[in-house]
């Protein structure tokens, strides 16, 4: 025992403390022309190349470039949902939210531009639309959300083209942009808002705000933005509704208001029921809108590919409908312990939503989230290819609204595990501020920093997830 | 030396990781037999629980902060080879609420003194990368006027801090460094630094960008 190599230590080295210890060695090797692994230490499939997917591919490789990753996603160029509301009102050019998946080639993961078609869990092997058959140690399943078309009577898929939703990123973003661009002044621009959960949780009010002030500015100050909400309440609602206050005359809730945005909660009619696609007309039990923009934001599930491999929750057993269920620790799939379900297609923490009376905060749905779940699945998988013990898992979210000019917020999450389930930290959680401690407005420059820091948090998390 | 560190001696498994660590990255290799016997001895007699996870949580940060806590820009600072003085006091200080953050104030406070210590130490480890934006020449010589106040303390360039409690400047994001400016000069927004918010308010509206894109521009 007088020599060892590099493999051997770090054999030892895992045998004890993990990734932890594990991490800073390993890391210097890992980036640019690091070896593409072939030591037969393990397979890692991802499936779904977005902010979740791609982080877990990139974070494998780098904790332990002698995995071999294979990144298996569609398109050749990922857009971002995260800011692409920017898009919609002419503050933001698409092009800053599109990234292509080169930066992660260059760290030695195969990104395959092809379509899942089946997983085998059994025989544990991933096939695509190709021919390809992959086989895997252990798989990430991030495929991100898929939409219910129905719920709303005459309302169909065909429709997007007409009624976009743009709530996938790309042609549908610059769709509403387009309808947005040429509404009359006096028009009415109306945003449907599905039962929660769905992703971005600030999304659709984030929106809201953003059309109001492309109108503000363009002189179409007689036009409305009148968002018909099958929820009661919404994320980050009293900083929004202080925003709408201050920029856009919001008074109260409920229609007919004289502020440029207008809000109906499901209780007061906001859950609508039915459309009339040729004169855009949606109503509820209480209310009838017609709009001359119409935005359909459908509800949401867990990506096909997740239900067709058995991952998601069903009538009758005790995981939440349409998603899937994760293992605190790992990210690991409640039913699977060979796949690791991240981002949006899983419901971490309670739903309160679906009437659980110990509800937690169940985690948001949002590309930050997404990527810390990926960074816990990804330690776990490097942890238990080499036969360490599981890290301690972290998970933190923080999510920024911009809502006009030189104004923006956030809200952060903290979890920890402890005795085996998700605990919401409430001390490391919270929105912006309301006011000060002392009850006095919060100074402008909060509103313009917060706004600032949703750049940069762009530009962050687009590279730590791709490059 | 591989006596010294038998199973009867080490009750705490941290106390030998840090060593353990700090062996690795001190010693590198040297010595890899003996090391490689140690914890073989402590993987005999380990318990099965999660292992402690600072770059786990160190990889949280890099969401906003740029992987290893080197950003991509541009309102977000590089935190990678800051000191670890300066990293954990500004942590410190937005726990306790002396000092103000548009956010960082919220997150902070879910954090154990520990992990925030283990957070500096870790990211003050990491090597510092300039990102030397070029400024025009007239930035540049304005900006070289303007920043003379604050050489004192950074340097010439900003990338010669004259203590460990003085941040780095030089090729920092410029963006960052205007917004931090601006920060000291709003008497609404809580600072801790004396000599930096009378100085800071001293600065004329106009040269605040000027000074962060002096900065920016440096590449050491």
């Amino acid at each position: 025992m007088s020599q060892i190599n590099r493999r051997e230590f770090i054999k030892a080295l895992t045998a004890t403390s993990s990734a932890s210890a594990l991490a800073i060695p390993l890391s210097a090797c890992a980036g640019p022309g690091a070896a593409k692994g072939g030591s037969g230490k393990g397979k890692v499939v991802v499936i779904g190349g977005g902010y979740g997917g791609a982080t877990a591919a990139k974070y494998v490789k780098m904790l332990d470039p002698s995995i071999d990753v294979t990144l298996i996603e569609p398109n050749k160029v990922y857009v971002s949902c995260p800011l692409s509301n920017e898009v919609i009102a002419g503050h933001r050019d698409i092009k800053t939210l599109e990234i292509g998946y080169d930066g992660l080639r260059k760290r030695g993961i195969d990104v395959l531009h092809d379509y899942v078609t089946g997983v085998d869990r059994a025989k544990k092997t991933v096939t695509t639309q190709g021919g390809k058959k992959l086989s895997y140690d252990a798989l990430v399943m991030s495929p991100g959300i898929d939409f219910h078309y129905t719920g709303i009577e005459g309302y169909n898929e065909s429709m997007i083209e007409d009624i976009p939703h743009a709530y996938k990123a790309g042609p549908q973003t610059l769709l509403l942009k387009k309808q947005l661009m040429a509404m009359p002044d006096g028009g009415k621009f109306v945003i449907v808002v599905p039962k929660g959960p769905f992703r971005c949780p600030p999304g659709p009010y984030e929106r809201a705000s953003l059309v109001a002030s492309y109108l503000k500015h363009s002189g179409k100050t007689k036009s409305k933005v009148i968002i018909l909400d099958a929820n009661d309440s919404h994320s980050k609602k009293g900083l929004f509704n202080q925003a709408w206050a201050k920029l856009y005359g919001w008074e109260k809730e409920g229609l007919g208001t004289n502020g440029m945005i207008e809000w109906v909660k499901g209780a007061e009619g906001g859950t609508v029921t039915k459309l009339d696609a040729k004169t855009k007309t949606v109503s509820s039990d209480f209310v009838e809108v017609k709009a001359d923009v119409l935005n359909i934001i459908p509800p949401h599930k867990a990506g096909k590919i997740a239900a067709d491999t058995g991952l998601v929750g069903t009538d009758g057993n005790n995981m939440v409908k349409g998603w899937c269920k994760v293992e605190p620790m790992t990210m690991a799939s409640a039913v699977d312990p060979n796949i690791y379900t991240i981002g949006d297609s899983c419901v971490a923490g309670e739903i309160a939503l679906y009437g659980n009376p110990n509800a937690n905060f169940d985690m948001p749905k949002s590309a930050h989230i997404a990527m810390t779940q990926a960074k816990v699945a990804a330690g776990a998988i490097v942890a238990k290819l080499n036969g360490a013990p599981v890290p301690e898992p972290y998970y933190a979210n923080t999510c920024y609204s911009v809502v006009g000019d030189d104004y923006g917020f956030s809200v952060a999450h903290l979890y920890r595990v402890e005795n085996g389930t998700f605990k919401y930290i409430k001390e490391g959680s919270g929105v912006s501020p309301m006011t000060m401690p002392d009850k006095s407005p919060v100074p402008p420059i909060y509103r313009k920093l917060e706004a600032e820091y949703a750049d940069g948090w762009l530009r962050n998390v687009m590279a730590d997830a791709f490059s | 030396m591989g006596h010294q560190y038998h199973r009867d001696h080490y009750v705490r498994k941290s106390d030998f990781l840090m060593w353990l660590t700090h062996f690795f990255l001190e010693e590198r290799m040297r010595n890899s037999a003996l090391l490689a016997m140690a914890a073989a001895v402590f993987a005999a007699t380990s318990v099965p629980a999660a292992a402690a996870n600072i770059e786990g949580l160190a990889r949280t940060c890099n969401n906003c902060h740029g992987t290893g806590g080197v950003s991509a820009g541009h309102s977000m600072p590089s935190i990678a080879g800051l000191s670890e003085s300066y990293l954990k006091n500004l942590m410190m200080e937005w726990k306790s609420g002396a000092r103000a953050s548009a956010n960082m104030t919220r997150l902070i406070k879910g954090y154990t003194d520990e992990e925030i210590a283990g957070l500096a130490t870790y990211f003050g480890k990491q090597k510092w990368v300039a990102q030397a934006q070029a400024a025009p020449a007239d930035i540049m010589s304005k900006g070289k006027d303007v920043t003379e106040r604050c050489e004192t303390c950074h340097g010439a360039t900003g990338g010669q801090p004259d203590d460990k409690d003085t941040p780095m400047l030089a090729g920092q994001w410029a963006k960052y460094l205007e917004l931090e400016l601006m920060k000291y000069r709003d008497e609404g927004f809580q600072m801790t630094h004396k000599k930096m918010i009378k100085n800071a308010r001293k600065m004329e509206e106009g040269d605040v960008s000027i000074a962060a894109k002096f900065f920016g521009a440096q590449s050491k």
